[in-house]
């Protein structure tokens, strides 16, 4: 893809900016824990079986993904670019958390890799049953076409 | 596994490297089978159709690749508080990837004793992942 003479991101795109999604539910099971932990060899004592407690790496492999029709979509392919995660409590085996995420921003990029892109950034909080935050998580999806990769 | 004091940390100290082989099995068992995720992250073919040399390693691998590399170091008293990454190049599955890390800030905050550390992953020598991580450790002073 040649770079454009101007952005592809529309008001449409834009108006998507800071609407938070339904709140979606995420079980930690003992069942995904325990295959992390075996993935990963994680052989630390404080998250065996039993111990009612997951590692905290074990909530971002539950597959809560920005939902996408709040996801403004620019180009058709999708890469995580950049992540933060913040763990505020322990990970709870069977633990119900509710995740709500929005899009914080929404933003041009050229040159680089993939020829122009578009960086796309959400926020999703997962919440106890008490509303309390377990942790959060920051990521940049930089969206891009195929074809304008750069080899 | 033996806990890691704040005392005996010092800035610039490393911590030894770990390797680690990513394949399209493991990105796959990662998310559970019955997950669906990116297509690329096990099958090469549909990795090489979005631009990448095969299989991608997705980065929430690394990303607990990563924390428990931080974790294991820190010991059972420590705790991973933060993660943040930046993917600079797209790993693909096969080839080895080797994890180092080093400290580069302790800080008591908030009555908690808080080391800082940068973490890289290693492909052909060259950072694909650069990481800075925060984790809060016991003290020998209780």
């Amino acid at each position: 893809m040649t770079e454009p003479e101007e952005s592809l991101i529309t008001d449409e795109h834009r108006a998507k900016i800071g609407v938070k999604s339904e709140p979606r539910s995420v079980t930690v099971n003992q069942e995904d824990a325990h295959r992390m932990r075996d993935l990963l060899g994680d052989t630390d004592p404080r998250y065996a079986d039993g111990t009612g407690v997951a590692p905290p790496y074990v909530l971002s492999g539950l597959g809560v993904r920005p939902d996408r029709n709040l996801m403004p979509q620019v180009l058709p392919n999708g890469l995580l670019t950049q992540i933060e995660w913040r763990f505020f409590k322990p990970l709870l085996i069977g633990a119900t958390l509710q995740a709500v995420s929005s899009v914080i921003d929404i933003r041009d990029r050229l040159g680089g890799r993939y020829g122009y892109s578009v960086l796309v950034m959400t926020q999703t909080e997962y919440l106890d049953e008490s509303g309390e935050p377990v942790a959060a998580s920051l990521q940049s999806i930089t969206q891009f076409d195929p074809k304008g990769a750069r080899s | 596994m033996t806990s890691r004091y704040f005392e005996d940390v010092n800035v610039d100290d490393e911590l030894d490297p770990r390797e680690e082989l990513p394949t399209e099995d493991k990105a796959i068992d990662f998310f559970g089978r019955d997950n669906p995720t990116n297509p690329a992250f096990g099958d090469a073919e549909a990795g090489r159709k979005q631009g990448f040399g095969g299989a991608l390693v997705p980065g929430l691998l690394k990303m607990a690749w990563i924390t428990n590399y931080v974790s294991n170091w820190g010991g059972p008293d420590a705790h991973v508080q933060s993660v943040r990454m930046a993917f600079r190049r797209p790993d693909v599955a096969g080839n080895p990837l080797t994890i180092a890390g080093r400290v580069v800030d302790k800080r008591k905050e908030n009555e908690q004793n808080i080391v800082e550390l940068e973490c890289v992953t290693l492909a052909d020598g060259q950072p694909s992942v650069r990481a800075n991580v925060q984790v809060a450790l016991p003290s020998r002073e209780g």
